[in-house]
Parts: C-alpha cells; structure tokens; sequence
C-alpha cells in the first residue's frame, strides 16, 4: 500500500515547536537581536564609504539579515526534542526508524521538510517586518525576485543533503559532535552569513568554489540583492542543481551502507 | 493473515576491532587493528505457531536480542533464514514492518516532544490506519492499559510505567499479527507489570497475536508463556514447554518429613535419593536419573513410611532457569572444545 498519508510525519518538529512556547518566544528573542545586531553593524561599517567589494550599503545591509533570516529555516532545536540522529544511534531508538513502512530516508527528508517550511514561517514573517520598516530593500524586479526564490529552494535543498551527510557520519562514528562544528563555522564562513563572500581574498572565493556552502546562501542572496546579475543567474543555478545531483547520489549511497550498521547496543 | 514465525538455521557474525590495554596497545590498535569475528548467534532454528507466545530466555549477551533484531528486518544474518508472516524481514523491510510490532525495553518510540496522542496520530499516518480503526484501537488499548489519564501529557513528562504501556499500544495500533517484545517490563513496578501482562494475555488469546517475548523475569514466563526457547552463547540449547523445561532442569524438589516410628529403616527408594536422615527427621530428593516428580516422590514416601509431618520444596522457575542456564554453559564450553566438524545437537 503507498503510504498517502505519510508525509504528515513532515508535522514532528513543528508540532514540538509549538509546544513548547519557551522555544518559540526564545527563537523571537534571538531572531530580533541578531537582525538589529547584524543591522547596525553593516550600517556603521558603511557609515564611512559608499561602495565596497561591489556592494553599497543597502545591498550589504540587506544582504546580512537576509543571511541571518535565511539561517532560521534550519535552525530547531532538535536536540531538546532528543530527536537527532546523534541521540536516536546513543539511545538505540534509531532501530524504530528501521520498523516502519516508511524508509528511513523518507522519514528524515519529510522531517527536513516539515522543519523547513516552520523556518521559512519565521523567514517571511521576519522578512515582512523588516521590508516594512525599511531595514531590508525588496528585489529590483519580479525576474529577481522569482529568480532568488528558485535559487534560494535549491540553495535549503544543497544545505538539508549537506546537513544529512553530517547525520549520517553518526552511523559509523556513533557521534559528530566535532563535524557539527566545524560543519555550522564552514556553512557561516563560507555561505557567506558572517560576511559577504565579496569581502573575502580572491583564494577564499576560489577555494569555496569548490565546496557546496557557497550554493547554499551566498548565490541566491547576491542574486536577490543585485550583486550577482541576472544574466548570471543561470550559471549558477546550474551549479546549485549539480551540487544537489552529487550530493543526493552521494547521501543515497550512505543511506544503504548506514543500513547495514545499525547496530544498537545491547546483544 | 498468518503469524508464523520461522526460523532455519539463522547465524549472525559481528567484525570488532580488537582494543589492546594501555597506552602502547591503544596506539598499535590505532595503527594496527586487530579484527575479530564474533558469532552473536549460531545455526538458531525454531517455530512459532500463529497465535502463540514464545518467551526467548537466554542470560544477558545470549544472542536474544540480535535475533530479534534478524526477525525485525534491523540485522541481516550471515547465514540461514527467516520468514516473519510469510515475509523475509531483512528482504522486505517495509512488508515486514506493516506485519510486526516490537518494543525495545526501555527505547521508545514516541515523540519525546509531542503529547502521546500526537505519537499515535503520527504512527497512525505512517502505518495508513484508517481514522475509525484507529479510534477503535485507542480504545480498546485505552481499557486495557488505562491511557486515557495520561495520552494528553508529553512524552517526557511520563514515568516509565506510562511509557513503556504507551509504547507498546503504539507498537500494536496497526493490528500487526506479529509482536516482538524485548524486555518490555524491565524496571517497572508489579502493579504495572501485571497490567502489561494482562494486556499481553488479551492480545495472545482474545487477538490471536503471535508474541515473541525476552524477558529475565521468571514470573512474566510462568504467567505467559508455555513454551521456552532457550539459547546461549548464540546457540539454541533448548526448545520446549515450560514442563518438559521443569522436567529436565527443575528437579530440585524435596519432601522433608517427620516418621513416627524412630526405629523405621529408612533407606533410598527408586529414583528417589536420601539427602539427610537426623532422628525422626528424613529429606528424600531426586535421584540423578529417572527421578519422579515431587507429587509422586510424595505418594511414595507417605506409602512406605508412616508420618506424622511432612512437607515439600520445589524450586520455581527461577531455579530451574538457573539449573537450565548452568547446563548451557557446559554445553557452550563442549561446543568451543570440540572441532566445529564434529559437533552434535545441544541439550
């Protein structure tokens, strides 16, 4: 039988949300400090220059706390939900994923889903706030706009395979502790969310040429603010949708190995 | 459909690095690991009818667990096979897992985050239960398990007791003819526990389920099960009712009595051993072999001698576990001293 109604599994990490209104009220508090936070910076740095790294100042305003809003889409607390991969391999509870008519791929992409469509409420709700006071521009034109939507969907799905991958080092190293470091400071440098990757050495740009993060925030939000022209976009979308190819074949192939190491303790 | 289980011949070899003590040892592993294959279970063959309860003893690192795990479609074995319903489980995961329903000990299931309730609904999405059925079922879980008090409370917030009955109502929401229950009442308290066993009792004989159970909790077997599979160091070492089990492990009885003749001679009787003679007070016990059991041990010594007081004590089943278990070992031990070529059959 298909599972039609599978995909309502998508409701696991909202639904924990929205039951935890701590949670909820504490995810206000630090969406609006950093987007004020991250605002008046950009606004001093550029206090004194016009131009810089091919950016004026709304663009780079702009382009900060979209950065700082985009990164909200992924940002739930899965882990006081003691729902990661990580604490389902340490408890055992990671065999439950291998008893149901759903496979575990399919449980944990709906669960991405669902996380992300709650981040993306936040995202828009946040962004609306901020075109309307001003703090963000809104896109040149419906073509930008249109396009940065295309860019940013494949830009959520490079980072959800980027993300698995890091989950699923936990079937063979039981944690990831360490690689969710270095992989949240890599996906902030070099996404661009701590500054703009036009700020950077030409070496730096090249070298995160070659990395996935890049294709995650940095392309869609210099689409969105101009820095990245429209001509160019298809380029680069073309880049976003390889790295989704490589990283979906890459993560499918662990996916079946990660299946022949569940092993949980006990005899 | 059916709720046969069957089992030919399942092995299971895990491949572990050896870690060598100290710091050099540490260091050599690092660069030189050592593997070793561990056999985790060993040629397993045994049924389980549609409808009946099959408790799987073992002492702790048996193998129990990893063949639930082979049964559940989790592990793959090395070698033999299995069929759960008519489906290969490591085969067909996902046919198998609308066919079964397990619980691990103490591992749930449930959403740690989400209000029972919302648990249920979810698995009721995934498993395709239809709204009415699964009303239905909540319930009838919901009589037997007393739910209801506590389905609104989130996960987290639950005692253990809570848990594990709302883990295994999830475990069965949808109608699975097969059940897997690995240590399910580890930890908790008896009042819980004979509810849980009650509820186990009603699916088994109301339902019709087929129950895989482990547990070490003697009293849970007594009361559920009537046949044991009993296997050790990954070998099966047994296979029978919990009679026959008595019968060969659980002969430890004694009838203590009281003669009131003081010159009576008092002398062994067939199968039957004299352990202690002191005055007027004797204690007979089995023989080592053909030894009846303790009602006829009882009939013979009130025919031969004349009494004033007397008395039995039979081992329960926790004794004649341990007698099964101490047997088991020694048989272990035979296995891994004779060449794997000459083996015979265990217990």
């Amino acid at each position: 039988m298909a599972a039609v109604h599978a995909w309502r599994a998508a409701r696991v990490t909202p639904l924990g949300e929205l039951h935890t209104p701590p949670r909820m009220t504490a995810a206000l508090l630090r969406l609006t400090v950093q987007v004020v936070l991250v605002a008046s910076l950009w606004n001093g740095l550029y206090a004194q220059t016009g131009t810089t790294a091919g950016l004026d100042r709304d663009q780079a305003v702009t382009y900060a706390v979209l950065a700082v809003l985009a990164s909200r889409l992924r940002e739930l607390d899965q882990y006081a939900g003691r729902d990661t991969v990580l604490q389902h391999m340490h408890f055992g509870t990671i065999v439950y994923w291998y008893l149901r008519p759903l496979a575990p791929q399919r449980y944990y992409a709906l669960r991405a889903l669902g996380e992300q469509l709650y981040g993306l409420a936040w995202a828009l709700a946040g962004y609306a706030v901020c075109l309307a006071v001003g703090v963000v521009r809104p896109p040149e034109s419906a073509a930008v706009a249109g396009v940065f939507a295309l860019s940013m969907l494949l830009g959520q799905w490079v980072l959800y395979y980027v993300m698995l991958v890091i989950d699923q080092l936990c079937f063979w190293t039981l944690r990831n502790g360490a690689a969710m470091l270095i992989l949240i400071f890599a996906q902030n440098l070099l996404s661009g969310v701590y500054a703009p990757l036009w700020f950077f050495p030409d070496w730096f740009i090249t070298l995160s040429g070659f990395l996935p993060f890049q294709a995650t925030l940095s392309v869609p939000l210099s689409l969105y603010v101009g820095r990245i022209p429209l001509s160019e976009a298809g380029a680069q979308l073309a880049v976003q949708a390889a790295w989704v190819v490589v990283l979906a074949l890459f993560t499918r192939l662990l996916w079946r190995r990660a299946a022949r190491r569940v092993i949980s303790q006990g005899g | 459909m059916s709720g046969s289980i069957e089992v030919r011949g399942l092995s299971r070899t895990f491949h572990t690095t050896v870690r060598r003590p100290g710091f050099a040892g540490a260091l050599k592993s690092l660069v030189n690991p050592e593997r070793v294959a561990k056999e985790a279970v060993v040629d397993v063959t045994f049924d389980v009818a549609p409808g009946e309860l099959l408790a799987l003893l073992g002492p702790n690192g048996a193998g129990k667990s990893t063949t639930i795990k082979m049964l559940t479609g989790i592990l793959t074995p090395t070698a033999g096979e299995a069929r759960v319903a008519g489906v290969v489980p490591y085969e067909e995961r996902e046919r198998n897992a609308r066919n079964i329903g397990a619980v691990f000990g103490q591992r749930t299931q449930l959403w740690w985050d989400l209000p029972v309730r919302e648990s249920f609904a979810i698995l009721r999405d995934i498993y395709e239960v239809p709204e009415r059925e699964h009303r239905a079922r909540l319930g009838e879980f919901d009589e037997l398990l007393d739910l209801s008090s506590f389905w609104d409370t989130r996960v987290r917030h639950l005692s253990l007791g809570q848990r594990v009955r709302c883990d295994l109502a999830a475990a069965l929401l949808h109608d699975p003819p097969v059940v897997f229950l690995d240590e399910p009442t580890i930890g908790m308290d008896v009042v819980v526990k004979e509810q849980v066993r009650e509820f186990l009792r009603h699916q088994v004989e109301e339902r019709g389920r087929t129950v895989l159970l482990t547990t070490h909790d003697m009293t849970e077997v007594e009361r559920l099960a009537e046949r044991v599979v009993l296997i050790n160091h990954g070998r099966l070492v047994l296979d029978g009712s919990l009679d026959e089990i008595r019968r060969k492990f659980g002969s430890t009885w004694q009838v203590r009595a009281t003669l009131a003749d003081p010159h009576a001679r008092v002398e062994p009787l067939p199968g039957i051993a004299l352990l202690r003679h002191d005055g007027l007070k004797v204690v007979f016990g089995p023989a080592e072999a053909d030894a009846p059991t303790v009602h006829q041990a009882l009939k013979a010594v009130i025919e031969r001698y004349e009494v004033t007081d007397i008395a039995i004590d039979e081992a329960d089943l926790e004794d004649v576990m341990r007698a099964a278990y101490v047997q088991a070992e020694a048989v272990s031990r035979a296995h891994a001293e004779v060449p794997s070529g000459a083996r015979a059959e265990g217990v």
